[in-house]
């Protein structure tokens, strides 16, 4: 038993869930109907597509605190350069991508080049960019995601399969590839777990390492769109959330935070977790607040138990 | 004043110690005196405390005492200069003199005039050409040595041990330092310096032991003892000092050179080293430890950059600025420092053996589990690798066949050029067997293979050349007929050089 709860990580995540939603029905038996169904997946995809760069990132050893300011700051442009109107994507992605691409740039070269810890550099750049938000709204965002791109996302097929499901192919497809798939994703998992060892091997580790940063704040950017379109209103910050959620995520769904290890599923079973988990507080009414509690409790528990893989002192 | 018996000191398999003796007396001066992995490093460790022997007893005045850690050591009157500087390099010269034993005024504040004056006496001491103000990182290296070495002595010690301190200082630093020996001698301390320069421990030692394979093999005095019979006691081999002709390279055909080396410099272990290789050769790098044979091999390899020298690989001239570009050009790398440098364990063996191989072709381009399986199956299967399933992670197997991934890793490749740096340590025998066959085998079909070794059997055995590092250059070159033990190790004592200067090139 010991041992399951030690090498399943991934399937203990997916039980907890199924214990939790569990309770969830038991407390509030109305919530059991397709329209929770619905927004459980709608959200866990959402958290999953946010947690796919911070997945890259922490296979690398690093972490990603500025996850959430580009989530929140795509939101804005993405709202914002809509106003409403249809045909406007191809401009918000002109704006998103320099901006996501800028932003990698800077943590990555912050990181691998500068010798700076990852959680220092992300963080600063968090804060600039949440700050810029405020610049460019004057601290009020205006306007609306485009009807047709909110109609994409929320539709149910089948009344429950929402239609940020098709993104999610799109998304999970890329990453997958990525990840387990590529020249790339061998020489992610060599540099995480060994440096040293992987440079010695021919590796090009300071460019990998900057590539997993770079992507990783261009599919943080790409969530900040969807998930625009999604809530269907902005504000500054909007998205903020999304950087601690998305570190449980990726630690929950089994990757190691010291590197070397981890999987793109169990990051999206590790989003699941998170979504039953704050949709069980919801029906609770506990306050945001009290959820954050939470999710960091659970957090501290889940490093405690996992994470024994010593590092390699290089 | 010292004495130690019965030391022995394991580190899982490998035995460092065994059943050890030594003694130092009160104003003397002795030599501690051993090969590659002798023990003479942990001797030095287990009387500064960093390593806990197993077995043993140590007195001090006929007293026995325990050294559990650093600080009980310095308790005890001992101090160590060590030859990988414990300076700490972001600090001032006299915050480092006084690092841990800073002088306190009234309130525990520290007297900022008494660190500087005692600073100066020190400096002055032994004649250290700085300032106390200056930091560490900006002197040089020979300096920093000479530092390291005050620090020691200004903890006034009753034992000083100097663990190849000599390395890096030049002529005058040295006669500066054994004139301060003196002095102290004569003060009553008793000093124990390690060092490979055998000219030194003559001018400077009253006695020495000798430390072989972790026992200890021999002692006397220097009065009594010659030089051929201490490297007889070293390395179980009288010296063939007479060796001539050592430098010559044999009639080969030059068309087909692989790499030519001409007086590589890399400051500071590195100071003139020409070396080269033809196809399907393997080149043997031997020599006593740290003469720069990691760093020569590392500066083919483009991890670290030459100050100045020439390096032709396949006829173009080939500086390069990473691991990544020399992988490129069809050269492998094993380290024999598997932890830090080879091994990735808690990737699977699949994936280990796959590594070298991943750096090849487009870096967004597919790369299945299939490709990654098929490829490291035939491997485990060609170099019988031992592991419970390519999926298992590389750290659920044994040394040997960790060692093993790491050498199949870039044979499978079939590079032209393979750099091993020492990549039989800590090997167990049959392992090691098998990677010599491998690697005869592969210069069979072409393949040119430079390895360096702290073992002068494994150098013996499987190398058509030798070339012998001392101080940064090389000693001899050993091909054909003289390939002999006996000049191997009067080459690596530095009883004998040659002047590495165009003739190499055959």
């Amino acid at each position: 038993m010991r041992q399951f709860v030690r090498d399943n990580q991934v399937g203990m995540a997916l039980i907890i869930s199924a214990l939790l939603f569990a309770v969830n029905i038991a407390i509030n038996p109305a919530s059991l109907n397709a329209n929770t169904f619905g927004s459980i997946i709608a959200l866990t995809l959402l958290l999953s597509f946010a947690s796919a760069g911070q997945t890259l990132i922490m296979i690398t050893g690093g972490i990603d605190l500025s996850v959430g300011a580009v989530m929140s700051m795509a939101a804005i442009f993405t709202a914002n350069t809509m106003a409403g109107q249809e045909g406007q994507m191809p401009l918000v992605i002109a704006q998103v991508v320099p901006m996501a691409l800028i932003v990698g740039l800077v943590n990555g070269v912050g990181v691998v080049k500068l010798k700076l810890p990852a959680m220092v550099i992300t963080m600063c750049v968090s804060n600039v960019v949440t700050r810029l938000q405020y610049v460019y709204t004057q601290g009020l965002p205006t306007g609306t995601t485009s009807k047709f791109f909110t109609m994409t996302l929320q539709h149910r097929f089948f009344g429950f399969i929402p239609g940020m499901t098709l993104y999610g192919i799109v998304i999970f497809g890329i990453v997958l590839y990525i990840l387990n798939r590529s020249r790339y994703g061998q020489q992610l998992f060599l540099t995480g777990n060994n440096r040293n060892a992987a440079y010695l091997a021919g590796v090009r580790s300071d460019m990998v390492e900057i590539l997993a940063y770079v992507l990783g704040s261009l599919l943080a950017g790409i969530a900040g769109i969807i998930g625009a379109g999604y809530m269907n209103f902005v504000i500054c910050q909007s998205l903020d959330s999304y950087t601690m959620m998305s570190i449980v995520a990726v630690v929950v769904g089994g990757t190691l935070l010291i590197g070397g290890k981890g999987s793109y599923l169990g990051t999206a079973v590790g989003s699941l977790l998170i979504i039953v988990l704050s949709n069980c507080l919801a029906v609770l009414n506990s306050s945001d607040a009290v959820r954050s509690v939470i999710m960091g409790g659970v957090l501290i528990l889940l490093l405690a138990v996992y994470n024994k893989e010593k590092p390699i002192r290089q | 004043m010292l004495e130690m018996h019965g030391i022995t000191k394991r580190f899982d398999a490998v035995v460092a110690l065994n059943n050890a003796s030594f003694e130092v007396a009160p104003g003397e001066i002795r030599a501690l005196l051993g090969s590659n992995g002798s023990g003479k490093s942990t001797l030095v460790k287990v009387l500064s405390g960093l390593v806990n022997p197993n077995a043993g007893e140590i007195k001090i005045d006929g007293k026995s005492v325990q050294i559990g850690n650093a600080q009980e050591s310095r308790r005890l009157g001992i101090a160590v200069a060590y030859q990988d500087l414990s300076l700490i390099q972001s600090m001032s010269v006299m915050d480092n003199l006084v690092l841990g034993l800073e002088p306190k005024g009234p309130l525990g504040i520290v007297d900022r005039k008494q660190v500087e004056a005692r600073a100066r006496e020190v400096l002055g001491r032994l004649k250290i050409d700085c300032r106390p103000e200056d930091l560490v990182r900006s002197l040089p290296p020979s300096v920093q040595s000479m530092l390291e070495v005050a620090k020691a002595i200004s903890l006034k010690p009753r034992l000083l041990l100097l663990d190849e301190v000599t390395a890096s200082l030049h002529h005058n630093e040295v006669d500066i330092l054994f004139d301060t020996l003196r002095e102290l001698k004569e003060e009553g301390m008793a000093i124990v310096i390690v060092t490979h320069r055998m000219e030194e421990i003559y001018k400077l030692c009253d006695g020495c032991t000798i430390l072989k394979s972790g026992e200890t093999v021999a002692r006397g005095k220097m009065s009594e003892m010659d030089l051929n019979e201490i490297v007889y006691h070293m390395t179980g081999k009288r010296p063939d000092a007479a060796a001539q002709g050592v430098c010559q390279l044999a009639n080969i055909e030059k068309e087909e050179q692989v790499l030519e080396v001409r007086n590589l410099v890399l400051l500071p272990k590195v100071k003139d080293i020409s070396l080269n290789a033809f196809r399907g050769e393997i080149i043997g790098i031997g020599g006593l430890e740290g003469q720069g044979q990691s760093e020569f091999i590392r500066a083919l390899l483009g991890v670290h950059k030459p100050s100045s020298g020439e390096i032709y690989y396949n006829g173009i001239n080939a500086r390069f600025k990473s691991p990544a570009q020399a992988v490129k050009k069809e050269i492998g790398f094993v380290s024999g420092d598997r932890n830090k440098e080879a091994v990735f364990p808690i990737r699977s063996v699949a994936e280990n053996l796959y590594a070298g191989k991943t750096t090849k072709g487009n870096i967004f381009g597919y790369l299945g589990p299939k490709q990654i399986n098929s490829f490291a199956g035939r491997a485990v299967e060609e170099f019988n690798i031992k592991a419970g399933s390519l999926k298992h992670p590389a750290n659920s197997l044994s040394g040997g066949n960790q060692q093993k991934l790491v050498v199949g890793r870039w044979i499978a490749l079939a590079p032209k050029l393979l750099l091993l740096d020492d990549p039989t340590k800590g090997v167990d025998i049959n392992s090691r067997r098998e990677i010599h066959k491998i690697l005869k085998k592969c210069t069979e079909d072409g393949m040119t293979v430079i390895i360096s070794s702290s073992d002068n059997a494994e150098l013996l055995e499987i190398s058509d050349r030798i070339y012998i590092f001392y101080e940064g250059k090389v000693s001899a070159m050993l091909a054909e007929e003289n390939r002999t033990e006996e000049k191997l190790v009067a080459a690596m004592m530095g009883l004998i050089s040659c002047d590495t200067g165009g003739e190499l090139d055959g």
